[in-house]
């Protein structure tokens, strides 16, 4: 392309006028502009007296309904059978109004910036699995050591779901239960997945140490919050908990799902990519590890 | 003259906001009052029949006689322009409405001198802005000040329909060539979507008005239990169109946000087409919410964990948009200039309000702190600092092309600390007096409760923000006398309104203009290496 | 990339929409939503009015049936006065519009009929009881609605005899006037169902 500056006067009116004109089909007013017309705030000063009228007086509303009678019947006849406009003679604002000259200019702006690359989404899957093996193993050890039962964790996840775990004694809980570790195992495999994939989409637009962020500040906040929270949403079930045993139990997560997306092999992002592709499902093969 | 017989969108639309800025200064006088009733325990600044008045014109004026007229406006300014067309679609249709809001308007206030009724002087309403049943039934409310409520906002409401029915009319059937759907800008999508709510939610609340009018005047027995009617049938109505009410208020600024943003980025808005689909989602989920205003009802427990979920559901396209915003200035050279920086305190304060929001949307925990200051403090949250900043911003950002003059920077960006420090003031305190179990819509209070320091500080707040309100007020006044001129794009800006004059002419653009990408007139800025390229 | 210039298209919009027709969908939706409102209100209080008049002793079908039948065939009519005014039949054209005006009139007044047997002979009023209450509103509402597409229908009819209705330049606006007609048609297929079928249980068996 030619830079603005090699282009004649002449030239720049040819590329306007071929950008400009061109009426579309149904433009209703070519260069021409609805008259003004007393009638629509009549008709509306007529409307708001009927009702005014219920709670003053009944003459109001009569008075009301004969100015909104007035109005529309006005109204009408502004658009019936021509629409009532007045036409701009184009020669006319052309004069007043020169059209607006767009001087080209050399920006060099960025169009769009965006995380150039990104981590492919398989990729938070397979950290969402990562985190969630670590971090069961460490509630695990939790259950094994502090509290002599693998049950235990478990019981106290499907607590956050099922009001009656609440209730269970100590006993119980030590115990297992079939239909708490199912729902545990559910809960699990499910908040894992979420809290993956939110790692693989906000991973890239932590500032430089994804393991920083992603294995340890991301759960202390986490664990801050539920400590502060859980004693008032749950009480039952925070009395259970020890807190450096959760702390390391999320820190294990973090750094394993933050380990395994950190490791994947980025994905450029280009504007007009495929939707599979960008979802990392179309690389060649041996692309990725 | 020449103003009430116009039929010109934009001169419609500058009315819309200048009533709709008069009507903001009476409901901030009313929560003035408010605030100094409740700066200290056992205060005896006003009554508490003239309280239960001042929060219910407050409530009432600020949500239909400054936020919407307001929004609309700005729509109506914007979206011919936008779109690039010469008026709305039915210009007479919107002239009309504008109207039907004034008189609405006026007849609700008309009330402070009109409703006699029984008590033989002049009395507002002083039900509510949701106005419950039974309070609303004859026997609880004399005189006629309940109808007044009905009528104005009856009335009012009529004209926000016909401008929705425009609002759609214009976006589908207006556009200049090439500008398809998925090139308008964000603000159309916006004012779409909102225009669907409007003519889903308002007709609901004139029906229930009109159910109510036939209880009061006919003996009706609608709503009022003691004669087979039933209360909470008001309470299902009302939400039903209350809350896509509240995101009437919110969609529009979320617009501006989406304008503002790229310019002062100097980048494209990241993410439209999610923007759009967040947008639409967000509309239609706002239908099957409503309840979640009622949880202390005690609706059972199938209904409150559904609605609690669907709640739950809408924080998802929303926080997308969080995101998205994030994201458009995220490696731009961000200008902070005022409208930016209202926009930013737009999202901080937006997402505060959210949050409390998903607070309340947990069924135990509203149980807790509904009808608490709590829940004053949320809403004010995304009420003010969402729509309200919105609003300044949106100010600020298209002054120029309306006048011609560009509103002074440095008045501006203390207007913007002035309110931005008035408003945490005042309503970041609410959520811990509401924690502490203050109830809200009390006239006072006992001194040992631990309420004093907050209320005050509440309270303190407000000169704050009304310094910030008069210096924009002065800024306008000396802008419109003597200020700086602004030419026809002073932000260098990408969309349409933008390549006509300042202010524009009647007819909006001499020629119609033609769309070549979501930004037009970057392309025609950048005939090196236009948007629609990459489209 | 591939394919720079793929897309600048700039051509007018391939088919632009009717502001009018818009316009008319946008009202017809807002009605709707407006009646919705009193539809689920009657069909939350079907059964739960065990004092007064009951449905079942007040509503009879058959006047009401001679109603419905007028207003729905009224649609039909509509149909081909619109139909006559596009092929240039002005003839035609007055005289199904005036035949769809007198069913309108009859239903509207068979309402009243009704209305006034209910209240004289039933002693059933708009105080009487929730029934009563639900009743009059929904179908006075609609009533209210025939009567301003009446209004509308003969205002076109007299313009019509006047001269003023030109076949090639007005057979579209009178097509979209004539939607609101079909939309007070089908709400009362919606009210006739709700109030004289599902409504007719005895009161108070559910509460
Ligand atoms: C993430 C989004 C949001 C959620 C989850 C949410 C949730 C809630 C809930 C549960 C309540 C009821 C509290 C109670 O009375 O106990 C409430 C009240 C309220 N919300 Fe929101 N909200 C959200 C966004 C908004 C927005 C955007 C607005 C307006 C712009 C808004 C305005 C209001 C208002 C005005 C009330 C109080 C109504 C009243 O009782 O007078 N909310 N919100
Ligand atoms: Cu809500």
């Amino acid at each position: 392309m030619t830079t603005p500056e090699e282009k004649t006067k002449a030239e720049q009116l040819a590329e306007r006028a071929e950008l400009a004109p061109r009426e579309p089909l149904e433009m209703p007013y070519l260069r021409a502009i609805p008259q003004p017309t007393p009638w629509p705030i009549l008709a509306a000063f007529g409307v708001t007296f009927i009702f005014a009228g219920l709670v003053t007086n009944w003459v109001v509303s009569v008075v009301g309904a004969a100015f909104a009678l007035v109005g529309i019947i006005g109204w009408f006849r502004e658009v019936f059978p021509h629409e009532n406009v007045e036409a701009i003679p184009v020669a006319d604002c052309e004069a007043v109004l020169p059209p607006p000259v767009f001087e080209p200019r050399p920006a060099k702006s960025p169009r769009n910036v965006v995380p150039e690359e990104i981590h492919p989404y398989r990729s938070g899957l397979k950290g969402a699995v990562a985190g969630a093996v670590a971090m069961a193993v460490v509630a695990a050890g939790w259950g094994l050591i502090d509290e002599g039962s693998l049950w235990m964790p478990i019981n106290l996840l499907a607590g956050t779901v099922l009001p009656s775990v609440g209730e269970a004694t100590l006993e119980q809980l030590r115990l297992f239960n079939g239909v708490w570790f199912a729902t545990a195992v559910a809960v699990h495999v499910c908040l894992s997945l979420a809290v993956g994939m939110v790692f693989v989409v906000s991973l890239p637009m932590m500032p430089r140490r994804p393991l920083l962020a992603g294995g340890l500040i991301a759960p202390i906040i986490w664990t801050g919050i539920a400590w502060a929270t859980l004693r008032v949403v749950n009480p039952t079930l925070e009395q259970y908990i020890s807190w450096p045993w959760f702390l390391g139990s999320q820190i294990a997560f973090g750094l394993a799902c933050a380990m395994v997306i950190a490791r994947s092999t980025k994905v450029r992002l280009h504007i007009g990519r495929s939707f599979e592709d960008r979802m990392g499902f179309e690389q060649t093969e041996g692309d990725e590890s | 003259m020449q103003w009430a017989i116009s039929v010109d969108h934009k001169k419609l639309a500058m009315m819309y906001i200048g009533a709709g800025l008069i009507f903001f200064l009476v409901g901030g006088i009313e929560a003035a009052f408010m605030r100094l009733q409740l700066a200290q325990a056992g205060n005896e600044v006003v009554d508490p029949a003239t309280f239960n008045q001042l929060f219910t014109m407050h409530g009432t004026t600020m949500v239909f006689l400054v936020g919407m007229p307001i929004l609309l406006g700005f729509g109506n300014y914007l979206i011919p322009l936008m779109v690039g067309a010469r008026d709305m679609a039915f210009p007479r249709l919107n002239a009309f409405g504008f109207w039907l809001f004034i008189f609405g308007g006026l007849l609700l206030y008309f009330s402070y001198v009109g409703a006699d009724g029984l008590y033989g002087a002049g009395t507002a309403p002083d039900v509510g802005w949701f106005a419950y049943a039974p309070l609303t039934s004859r026997t609880f409310s004399r005189g006629n000040s309940t109808d007044y409520w009905i009528l104005g906002i009856l009335v009012s409401g009529f004209g926000s329909m016909t401008t929705a029915i425009n609002f759609i009319a214009t976006i589908l059937c207006m556009r200049c060539p090439g500008m398809k759907l998925m090139r308008m800008p964000m603000i159309a999508w916006m004012m779409l979507v909102v225009a669907f709510l409007v003519l889903v939610a308002i007709p609901i609340l004139t029906a229930a008005q009109a159910m109510l009018l036939f209880d009061r005047t006919l003996g009706a027995h609608f709503f009022d239990p003691e004669t087979q009617g039933s209360a909470i049938l008001w309470q299902h109505l009302f939400w039903f169109f209350g809350h896509p009410e509240v995101y009437i208020l919110i969609l529009p600024a979320f617009g501006f946000v989406s304008e503002i943003m790229p310019t002062f980025s100097r980048k494209v808005l990241f993410g439209y087409p999610l923007m759009v689909a967040a947008t639409v989602g967000i509309g239609f989920i706002s239908l099957g919410v409503w309840a979640h205003h009622m949880f202390v009802v005690g609706l059972g427990p199938v209904l409150d964990s559904f609605f609690g979920a669907t709640t739950f559901l809408i924080s998802v396209p929303t926080g997308i948009k969080i995101f998205n915003w994030l994201g458009t200035m995220w490696g731009g050279r961000i200008q902070f200039t005022t409208p930016m920086l209202f926009v930013t305190g737009f999202v901080a304060m937006f997402v505060i309000g959210g949050l409390t929001g998903i607070m309340l949307a947990t069924v135990p925990m509203t149980w807790q702190l509904s009808d608490s200051y709590f829940v004053v403090g949320h809403f004010h949250y995304v009420l003010f600092g969402g729509t309200v900043f919105g609003i300044f911003g949106a100010l600020f950002y298209w002054f120029p092309k309306a006048t011609g003059r560009l509103l002074d920077e440095r008045l501006g960006k203390w207007t913007f600390w002035l309110l931005f420090i008035g408003f945490t003031l005042t309503f970041m305190p609410m959520h811990v007096s509401g924690a502490l179990g203050m109830p809200r819509r009390v006239y006072t209070y006992e001194a040992d409760r631990g309420f004093e320091i907050w209320n005050l500080i509440s309270s303190i707040g407000v000169p704050v923000q009304m310094a910030g309100v008069a210096l924009f007020l002065w800024n306008v006044v000396r802008t419109l006398r003597k200020g700086e001129v602004a030419g026809d794009d002073p932000w260098d800006a990408w969309t349409l309104e933008w390549g006509t004059s300042s202010p524009p002419p009647e007819w909006n653009f001499d020629r119609i203009p033609t769309c070549t990408s979501a930004r037009p007139l970057w392309d025609r800025k950048h005939p090196e290496d236009p948007d629609a390229h990459y489209e | 990339m591939t394919a720079l210039n793929a897309n600048p298209s700039t051509g007018p919009l391939k088919a632009p929409l009717s502001r009018a027709k818009v316009g008319m969908a946008c009202l017809i939706f807002m009605e709707s939503a407006f009646f919705s409102a009193f539809l689920v209100t009657y069909l939350y209080y079907i059964g739960k009015s065990p004092d007064g008049p009951q449905p079942l002793e007040c509503l009879e079908l058959n006047l009401v049936l001679i109603n419905s039948v007028c207003l729905l065939s009224s649609s039909v009519t509509v149909v081909l006065a619109v139909r006559s005014l596009a092929r240039g039949a002005m003839g035609a054209f007055r005289l199904w519009l005036a035949v769809t005006i007198l069913l309108g009139l009859e239903f509207l007044l068979g309402t009243g009929y009704e209305w006034w047997g209910l209240i004289e002979d039933k002693g059933l009023t708009i105080q009487s009881n929730a029934f009563g209450t639900n009743f009059y509103s929904l179908v006075g509402f609609h009533a209210f609605h025939v009567f301003v597409g009446l209004v509308l229908l003969i205002g076109v009819f007299i313009l019509s005899l006047f001269g003023c209705i030109n076949p090639k330049r007005d057979h579209q606006r009178v097509d979209v006037a004539t939607w609101y007609w079909h939309f007070v048609d089908v709400v009362w297929i919606l009210v006739f169902t709700l109030v004289y079928i599902v409504g007719r249980v005895p009161q108070g068996a559910a509460a």
